[in-house]
């Protein structure tokens, strides 16, 4: 009862909330709404109305700045493209020469004697140009005919110019295998009993697994060097990534073996610049 | 009088005034519109409390019903798809007037359920509308529109776009606030 009274003196006392005018201003609102659907872009109901010369204008406007919208983004583009091709074919031809030099070393089975050659080519944007030349031209002899016209273009590129529009991801590619080296050193001198240690060496690696793989998709791919590099690099940090804290010694020397039949740590060494700036 | 001249439509009517204003025809249009527009506008200033308001609510509502008739499947009546439109856009705009309200006058102290008796005593009506004012936002709407408006929980359930069980429930949790809040007046419907 005292339920239904409540109920009851609810709905008496609430009809005074936000009571609303006795008259609707309907005239009012219709003009509104008709003044603001005039103003806004015309309504067709699936075509159920017929479009005047207002619209048609409106829509000529329309396809017309789209038009010269699209015409300036693909000038802009080619332009863009223009601006950056020949840096970039320049710094691919100079790429594309020392593959004998990167690999003499690794076929002769020594360590990287050869380290500093090898960088000053492959890195020319991180050395002096002096450094650079000198090192470039100790090569020369050694390569033969091919080699010393490669190198002579190599000493042109080694100017100290302005750097080029890669070179922010050879820089991310130097930190990137600094790392993965020095990953891969620690993989190698850990303890076979510490399980600690290989799970911190996991969580590691799949990091640089995340960054191996974005650079295998950047530009940085379409070196030739590194591009087999990072994919080596990728391969063993899978395995390591995959290699649970109580794996037997069997995964281990596997992970060893890829190591040292790929080269790998070698190979990084030699594509991280020595001096000051390495990793920098 | 309104109330007659909506609840004597039949849904073939509906359909055959749905069919003109897709085709365009402007007499159709209006004829909706006044079949609507004082239901519609009665809700939107129960719910802003502010003619300015229900007017911008009001006419947003029907400008985006003329827009969007053309995609009316009719799974409900006109009549609650309309309110659905109707609600969602008080709701949003009262969301966006408060967000700016609270901008401007970000110290005022809120306003609170059941404030003690030691404070400055309002009257009835003004404690009322206190306390619906201070109900979350789906509790009022359920409570506003079936306790003040009239609505039906079906009609509130296909405007909410909630179940029927959720619109009674929030129409309980509603009453059972303010039963708390208005305690102070509990003779009034006692007796």
């Amino acid at each position: 009862m005292t339920e239904d009274n409540f109920e009851k003196f609810l709905k008496q006392t609430a009809q005074s909330y936000n009571a609303p005018p006795a008259r609707v201003p309907r005239e009012e609102m219709w003009n509104a709404i008709q003044a603001k659907r005039a103003a806004g872009p015309r309504v067709v109901y699936g075509g159920g109305l017929a479009s005047d010369g207002s619209s048609k204008r409106f829509g000529t406007r329309v396809w017309l700045g789209a038009a010269a919208a699209a015409m300036l983004l693909v000038a802009t583009g080619v332009g863009i493209g223009r601006w950056t091709a020949a840096p970039v074919s320049q710094t691919a031809s100079t790429i594309q020469v020392p593959p004998k030099a990167v690999v003499a070393p690794e076929q002769g089975g020594e360590e990287p004697t050869g380290e500093p050659n090898v960088s000053a080519v492959d890195q020319p944007s991180y050395r002096g140009s002096a450094s650079g030349n000198n090192q470039v031209a100790t090569v020369a002899p050694r390569a033969g005919r091919e080699s010393s016209r490669a190198s002579s273009q190599v000493a042109t590129t080694n100017t100290p110019s302005a750097p080029t529009p890669s070179s922010a991801y050879q820089l991310t590619t130097v930190r990137h295998l600094s790392e993965a080296e020095a990953l891969l050193t620690s993989f190698r001198q850990r303890s076979n009993s510490d399980q600690q240690m290989d799970a911190q060496l996991g969580v590691w690696a799949r990091q640089l697994l995340s960054n191996t793989r974005l650079l295998l998709d950047s530009p940085v791919a379409n070196d030739p060097q590194r591009r087999p590099l990072l994919e080596d690099l990728e391969l063993v940090l899978v395995q390591i990534v995959q290699l649970s804290p109580g794996a037997a010694p069997q995964d281990r020397d596997l992970i060893e073996k890829t190591l040292q039949q790929e080269h790998v740590l070698t190979r990084l060494r030699t594509a991280i610049p020595a001096g000051p700036q390495r990793g920098s | 009088m309104q109330l007659v001249a909506y609840e004597s439509r039949s849904s073939v009517n509906d359909i055959h005034l749905i069919t003109r204003v897709v085709a365009g025809d402007a007499a159709a249009e209006r004829e909706l519109y006044e079949t609507y527009v004082d239901r519609i506008y009665r809700l939107a200033f129960r719910l802003a409390g502010d003619d300015e308001l229900a007017q911008d609510f009001t006419q947003a509502t029907f400008i985006r019903a003329f827009e969007k008739i053309g995609s009316f499947r009719g799974d409900s009546s006109l009549s609650t798809w309309l309110h659905s439109i109707g609600v969602s856009v008080a709701l949003n705009g009262l969301r966006k007037t408060k967000r700016q309200r609270n901008r401007e006058a970000p110290m005022e102290e809120g306003i609170s359920i059941g404030s003690s008796r030691t404070e400055a005593e309002p009257d009835l009506k003004e404690r009322m509308a206190r306390a619906i004012d201070a109900l979350a936002e789906k509790y009022r709407t359920v409570f506003v529109m079936h306790d003040v408006e009239g609505y039906t929980h079906e009609e509130i359930s296909g405007a909410l776009n909630i179940p029927i069980g959720t619109s009674k429930s929030h129409l309980f949790q509603a009453r059972s606030k303010l039963r708390v809040a208005l305690a102070d007046f509990a003779p009034e419907w006692v007796s």
